[in-house]
């Protein structure tokens, strides 16, 4: 395809960029970067997620800036992060010691540790809650802060995993810890075959919408599994980095909150049938992306042509930024590639003279249109 | 006090509480910044349980600091942009390697209020742990 620069439009560009303040300015209400934060916190964790980048505060100013457009703060967050050094890779974080606020089985309903609703939609009525357009902020403050105080302290206790149980009874297969450096997709281009590393870390910034449709045609039929989420835990997890004055030593530099899945499908072993695994992971509390994860990432290990087994059409096309920016470019002038289409149909509709120029003629118009693009 | 808890208490406390334990060593000794408060990003290493393997599951940003405290160095990183209370960190770090830290009293008694502000949160989760019971006789 060819491109070619365009001129002018300065002073309509400039009044366009000016115009956003319009969209933004509303009828003067302040947008508080903290109730932002504070109280949409899934729209947060979306954009966290899917940018790759956890940072609450500076997700909560780019929705302000972008009228709440998901695929444009993904993309102010990913071009701020790149202006950032990286003078640290976290120690191994032990999800394992997970401080859990939400912890559910579809497989059991015994698990050792409990099942844990935590705060969830799942049971609740969908009906609209009108009594929140004159809901009195403070007041629900007073609420919950009153229940918090009311609580009598319960110290909190890591859980083991479901899919522990089943490893111990040779139903699912076990590995030892590997330690090979990851596969970095922010730093190096993805081949196919792709390593798992690179695999889980393109998953995880997926748009949720692209992995929410894939795991979808995977339950639909385009693919074999019909997963049970074997365990799905929402919680905090401790960030630690090396300290460098000190050998054995960590800083602890806070922590996330990260939503984990793991689904269980039947497979084939090698003499008997067994149960194989998917794992899913994201930043907060964007569960059915973690789940939706999970499922392709096992449908992945399959062999097959359902798109959802097809390594490189779901590593490539998943990404929010570029799948965005491509489809966004199409709205921008395309003015000679299009006079050159154009062209080549309206020569189609020319009477011909005589059979053979005819022939002649549309031979070299088909051939300059190719050029052009 | 190990490194970890340490960080850990400074960490999960406010930017006032970490001024107030920092103001008398920077009142008292001689600090020199010798990293000024910058942000930078950490990627965030995991271990997946399927094989076992480690992947990257993000970045975060954080921001560090570093001082010298007489001719002690210290230092400190922290997740978010507080430029006011890493470098105070850094200044307590420091305090703590030069062996003139006596605030561990005060840092235990924020540990116990950050512990039971936990401990209470993590009760109103429990809250939420459920028995379902089976209508129907479940194979074995």
């Amino acid at each position: 395809m060819g491109y070619v620069a365009v001129s002018g439009g300065q002073e309509a560009i400039e009044a366009s960029i000016r115009l956003l303040d319009h969209c933004r300015a509303g009828g003067g209400q302040e947008l508080e970067l903290s109730a932002v934060q504070q109280k949409l916190g899934l729209l947060i964790d979306r954009v966290m997620g899917e940018a790759g980048l956890y940072a609450p505060d500076y997700a909560a100013l780019v929705l302000k800036q972008c009228e709440g457009c998901v695929e444009e703060a993904v993309f102010l967050l990913r071009a701020y992060r790149s202006t950032l050094p990286r003078n640290y890779y976290t120690q191994t974080a032990d999800t394992d010691d997970m401080r859990i606020i939400r912890r559910i089985s579809a497989a059991f309903k015994d698990i050792q540790g409990g099942q844990i609703l935590g705060a969830t939609y799942d049971y609740t009525h969908r009906l609209i809650h009108f009594d929140l357009k004159n809901e009195d902020p403070m007041e629900l403050l007073r609420r919950v802060r009153e229940e918090l105080e009311c609580q009598e302290p319960q110290p909190p206790k890591a859980c083991p995993r479901v899919s522990d149980t089943l490893k111990k009874e040779g139903l699912i297969d076990t590995y030892e810890p590997d330690d090979s450096e990851p596969f970095d997709v922010t730093e190096q281009m993805l081949e196919f075959p792709a390593p798992r590393s690179a695999r889980l870390q393109t998953l995880a910034r997926a748009d949720t919408g692209f992995l929410g449709g894939l795991a979808y045609s995977v339950l639909r039929g385009f693919g074999a599994i019909h997963p049970t989420v074997g365990e799905l835990r929402t919680g905090y997890v401790e960030l630690l980095v090396d300290y460098p004055f000190g050998e054995g030593e960590s800083i602890w530099i806070g922590e996330i909150l990260i939503t984990e899945v793991e689904c269980f499908s039947e497979a084939d072993g090698e003499k008997e049938m067994k149960l194989a695994d998917g794992y899913g992971v994201v930043f907060g509390r964007n569960e059915n992306k973690a789940i939706a994860m999970s499922v392709v990432d096992r449908e992945l290990d399959l062999p097959g042509d359902f798109p959802a087994r097809d390594e490189e059409f779901v590593l490539m096309h998943g990404d929010s930024l570029e799948m965005n920016g491509f489809i966004s470019h199409l709205k921008l002038p395309h003015y000679v590639t299009f006079q050159s289409k154009l062209d080549a149909v309206r020569k189609t509709r020319k009477k011909p003279q005589a059979s053979g120029e005819a022939e002649h003629g549309a031979d070299e118009e088909s051939q300059g249109g190719c050029n052009e693009e | 006090m190990e490194k970890k808890r340490f960080f850990r208490i400074l960490g999960r406390a406010s930017r006032q509480q970490v001024s107030a334990l920092a103001a008398p060593y920077k009142e008292k000794q001689r600090i020199t910044v010798i990293k000024e408060p910058a942000k930078s990003l950490a990627m965030i290493r995991m271990r997946e349980p399927v094989k076992e393997s480690l992947f990257y599951l993000g970045e975060v940003i954080v921001c560090e600091a570093s001082v010298l405290l007489g001719q002690t160095k210290g230092t400190a990183v922290t997740m978010g942009d507080d430029f006011e209370k890493v470098l105070d960190m850094a200044v307590l770090d420091a305090a703590v390697n030069a062996g003139i830290f006596q605030e561990e009293d005060a840092l235990l008694i924020l540990e116990a209020a950050q512990t039971a502000e936990t401990e209470k949160e993590n009760a109103l989760y429990l809250n939420t742990m459920v028995s379902f019971t089976a209508m129907d006789a479940e194979e074995a």
